[in-house]
Formats: structure tokens, sequence, C-alpha cells
């Protein structure tokens, strides 16, 4: 379980999280959704131990925990399957033996081939992929997601969605996923917490989420999605408007995972 | 993104090309060195031929031989000496800012003091001979590579050492695997450095204070005004200088790159 007891957290005179406090149980799956400089980061980075609170108090297990980044951090200077293989060598494995998980990774996230690139040699969206296979392949207990497919396209988001969703459901993971994106949010997650950008935190009602769906199916309907909406856009700089074939099917995931 | 069949492979090699404008430049030295002995008085310049006649004497006497060995010795054993100090301290410096604080003012030091004033100081207390040679290029290489390690250091993307200590990397997993590789080129750069100050370094100690090596011989030259033999010591502490790049720099930076890009240990 994670626990947050009246968190207060400031970067100088900064105040970013003012008395948070939220638990996710063992194997729930909770997302974070807020606006950018909310603070979102801050209580991943808080629960993982890079830094500590100002006041109250954060309790997580001392278990192991995955963390995939907003951007991949992989060693340069370490090819595709020693950047997944490192935290299993951190955690005592033998290397052939953790080269040869890495290997089951990255056949796994589709990268069969690229075994022995280097960072410098991959697309973004097959760096931010070894990132994913480097956080589950230490088979984590909690699994923290910092807005991983920010940079990804449509269809390689929905293809790691849709994986990361089934690793979480297999390992019944104790999973935080930190996004903008409502609709992502929804169907990744049983819970959303929301960060405003006073640092404040609470938990959306299953009618407020209703609320929000409904507000967001209709802006995807009428077409007047911002750029933001980017999960149901070809890709983050276009500009046209999602045609009739694209917005039923989003429309009709985002109401079938909220079961309205 | 391509497949990995079509993807460039990456490899280091030297450019053909590049080595003939390096040839080149070898050349148009040894002809300004060339035209200058023509204007000039022998005994003031000694003429490429001169000087190599003269250093081919000493090397037949075997006079040569020996000095270079002293020189390379000391030179050595002073490298490493410095080496060792400023990496250790670098790294210590580089990861503990309160280490790096109380070391600013030595370093400050270190760097300020003319080289002249620290070769009159180790004569003072090592005496004259190899001691003195020793401590001199030890007390000058150890800052440069003190700072390159720092700078290496502090340089390291903060978010990938973030990134080890979330998924619990040891210290020596982080020496090894993110500390150690961020700084193999500033080491590079640094021990690069470092061997051309400890070449000029040893032979200004030998030339003060030592009995024997390169810089005394050519001191003793210089002394007995035989331009030629000057110029041919001249030559030998440039060869001193090849055979640090290509028996020490360059293996060593063959290995670092080779090390920094090896599979995981």
């Amino acid at each position: 379980m994670i626990r947050f007891e009246g968190v207060d957290k400031s970067f100088a005179d900064l105040s970013v999280l003012q008395a948070v406090s939220f638990n996710i149980g063992n194997g729930e799956t909770a997302a974070l959704l807020g606006p950018s400089g909310s603070g979102k980061t801050t209580i991943l980075r808080l629960i993982v131990g890079a830094i500590a609170p100002d006041q109250g108090g954060v309790d997580v297990p001392a278990t192991s925990a995955g963390y995939v980044f907003q951007e991949p951090r992989l060693l340069p200077w370490r090819t595709a399957r020693q950047n997944i293989a490192l935290p299993l060598r951190a955690r005592g494995w033998h290397k052939k033996r953790s080269l040869t998980e890495a290997d089951k990774w990255l056949v796994r996230l589709g990268l069969q081939g690229f075994e022995n690139y280097y960072p410098s040699q991959l697309s973004g969206g097959m760096m931010q992929r070894v990132s994913i296979g480097r956080a589950l392949a230490i088979s984590p207990e909690v699994l923290l997601m910092d807005e991983p497919f920010s940079g990804l396209n449509m269809e390689l988001r929905e293809t790691l969605l849709t994986l990361v969703c089934d690793v979480i459901a297999d390992g019944k993971l104790t999973t935080l996923y930190v996004t903008h994106y409502l609709p992502e949010a929804i169907r990744i997650a049983e819970r959303v917490l929301m960060l405003n950008s006073n640092g404040e935190l609470r938990e959306l009602s299953r009618a407020d989420q209703a609320d929000a769906i409904n507000a967001f199916v209709q802006s995807v309907s009428h077409g007047l999605m911002d750029a933001d909406a980017v999960n149901f856009r070809r890709d983050k700089k276009s500009t046209t408007q999602l045609s009739d074939t694209e917005q039923k099917p989003a429309a009709e995931r985002v109401l079938e995972r909220m079961k309205l | 993104m391509a497949h990995p069949a079509n993807q460039p492979k990456l490899t280091v090699h030297g450019s053909h090309r590049q080595s003939l404008y390096a040839a080149a430049g070898v050349l148009t030295l040894i002809a300004g060195w060339q035209v200058m002995s023509m204007w000039m008085h022998p005994a003031i310049v000694a003429s490429p031929v001169a000087s190599l006649l003269a250093f081919y004497g000493l090397g037949q006497s075997g006079l040569l031989w020996r000095q270079l060995l002293i020189t390379l010795q000391r030179l050595v054993i002073s490298l490493c000496i410095g080496c060792g100090i400023g990496l250790t301290a670098g790294l210590l410096a580089g990861t503990v800012p309160r280490i790096r604080s109380f070391l600013e003012p030595i370093r400050w030091v270190a760097m300020t003091l003319p080289a002249i004033v620290i070769a009159v100081l180790g004569m003072l207390w090592f005496g004259m001979g190899g001691g003195q040679a020793i401590f001199l290029v030890a007390f000058i290489v150890t800052p440069v590579v003190y700072v390159n390690t720092v700078g290496g250091i502090l340089d390291i993307d903060p978010q990938l050492l973030e990134m080890g200590r979330t998924y619990r990397f040891s210290r020596r997993l982080l020496l090894s695997q993110i500390y150690l590789p961020g700084i193999a080129l500033p080491i590079i750069s640094g021990l690069t450095l470092a061997t051309g100050i400890g070449v000029r370094g040893i032979i200004l100690a030998e030339l003060l204070g030592a009995f024997d090596g390169v810089g005394h011989s050519f001191s003793h030259a210089w002394t007995h005004l035989k331009t030629d033999d000057m110029f041919a010591w001249v030559m030998a502490a440039l060869a001193l200088m090849a055979v640090l790049e290509f028996c020490f720099l360059q293996p060593v930076r063959r290995r670092l790159r080779r090390w920094q890009a090896s599979t995981v240990q």
C-alpha cells in the first residue's frame, strides 16, 4: 500500500504540494491527473524516496518499484538489453540470467532485432519501450509511470497502453499512473486522483468522472478537442479534427471503460 | 525506424585523409626548421640533418637510450602518482560537495604556483636528483586530472543518477555504470593534457636539478655549446612524447572507449 498523510512539499519558496493525503491499496491502480507543474512528478519522487516531504508522512513498503520516467533515461553507453538488465544486476541477478530476462522483455515489447542497439540508434518510441521493459523486468510490486506515452503516436500509444494494462492485471501491481489525459487515466485506472494547480489533491467520484467523460465525448463528437487530447489524435502537432470514423471508436472505448 | 539490418554500424576508424593532413603538418614544420637553420648560425639553430646525425650518434653511443629510459621511468612514476591522486580526489570531490569545497583552495594553490617555484621547493625538500623531478611532475599533473574528473562528474546527467538510485543501484554499480563511463572522455582529455605537461615538467626539473635524464643531457649540451646535441635532445624529448602517445595514451583511449561501450560486467 502507498499512503500519503498530510504531505507538504516546497522547492525554495514555491509550494508544490499542500496537505496531500491518499491511499492506494495493494494491487490497486490509480491515475494521477493534473496540469503541468501541479506536482504530479513530485509525488512519484516522494514515493521512491528521491526527495523527502517537508511535512506529513509518506508510507511505502520496502518493495521493489518499477519507475517509467517521462523521458526514457537510458544509459547512452549501454545497449537496449543492457539497459533493461541493469536493474536486475542491481538486485544480484547473474549477468547471463539478467540478459536473458532482458531479451524476453525486448521480444514482448516488439524490439527483437534491436537488442544490441544503443539508445542513440533508437527512436523515441523505442527508447520509451526499453524504459518500460526496464521497469517491468524486475517484477515490481509497485509500478510508477510518469506520462510514459506523452511523446508517442496514437498507434504506438494504444499498443503500449494495452500491454501495460495486461501486465498490471496479470501481476496485480500497485500502480500509480501520472497523465494529463482523462481518457487515458480512466482506461488504465480504477481510481482517478486529481491534483490542482495549488497542489491540492482530491479523488474524482464516479459521478465526477462521468461528467468529465460526457464533456469529453461531447467535445470529441463536436471536434472541439484541443491539442492536448493527443491520445485520440494522429499526432501531437495535428490540428485537424477527428474524422467520423475516429470519433465513434474513441467515444465508445471511453464509455465502455466507464460502463456508462 | 529502419530494421537493424539496414542500420549503419557504428565503427571507430581513423581517416586516411586526416593522416595525410597530419603528415603535411609535420613536413611543414621540418621545412620551417630547415629554412630557419639556413638563415641563422649553426651555433644558434642546428639544421634538421645535423640534428639527426647528432641524434644518431647519441643513439650509437647508447647515451640516448640510457637517458631516455631514466626520464621515461620518472615520467611514468610521476604520471601514475599525479593521475592516481587527481582521479581519486576528483571522484570524491565530484560526488561529495563538502569535499569539493574543502579541496578548492588546495586546487587553486596547486594550479597557481609557477612550475619553477615548485621545482625549487622540490629541490629543497627532496635534494638534487630524480626525486624532485617526480615531485614536480606529480604536483603539476594532479590538479589537471582532478579538474577534468570533477568537471566530468558534474556534467553527468542528474536524471541518470536519479534513475540509478531509484532502481537501487549499489555504489559500485553507480560508479561502474554511470560515473566512470560518464567521465571517460574528460579523463582522456585530462590524461592527454597531463602527459604533455608532464614531459615539459620532467625536462625542466632534470635541467634544473638532476644528474641524468634527457633534461640534464640537454643542459650539458647547452653548457658545452653543442647545438647539434641540444637539438638532438629536443628530438629525444619529442620521441619520449611519441612513445607515451603510442604506447600509453592511445591504448588507454582505445581501452576506455571500448570499456565505455562494453557489455554489462
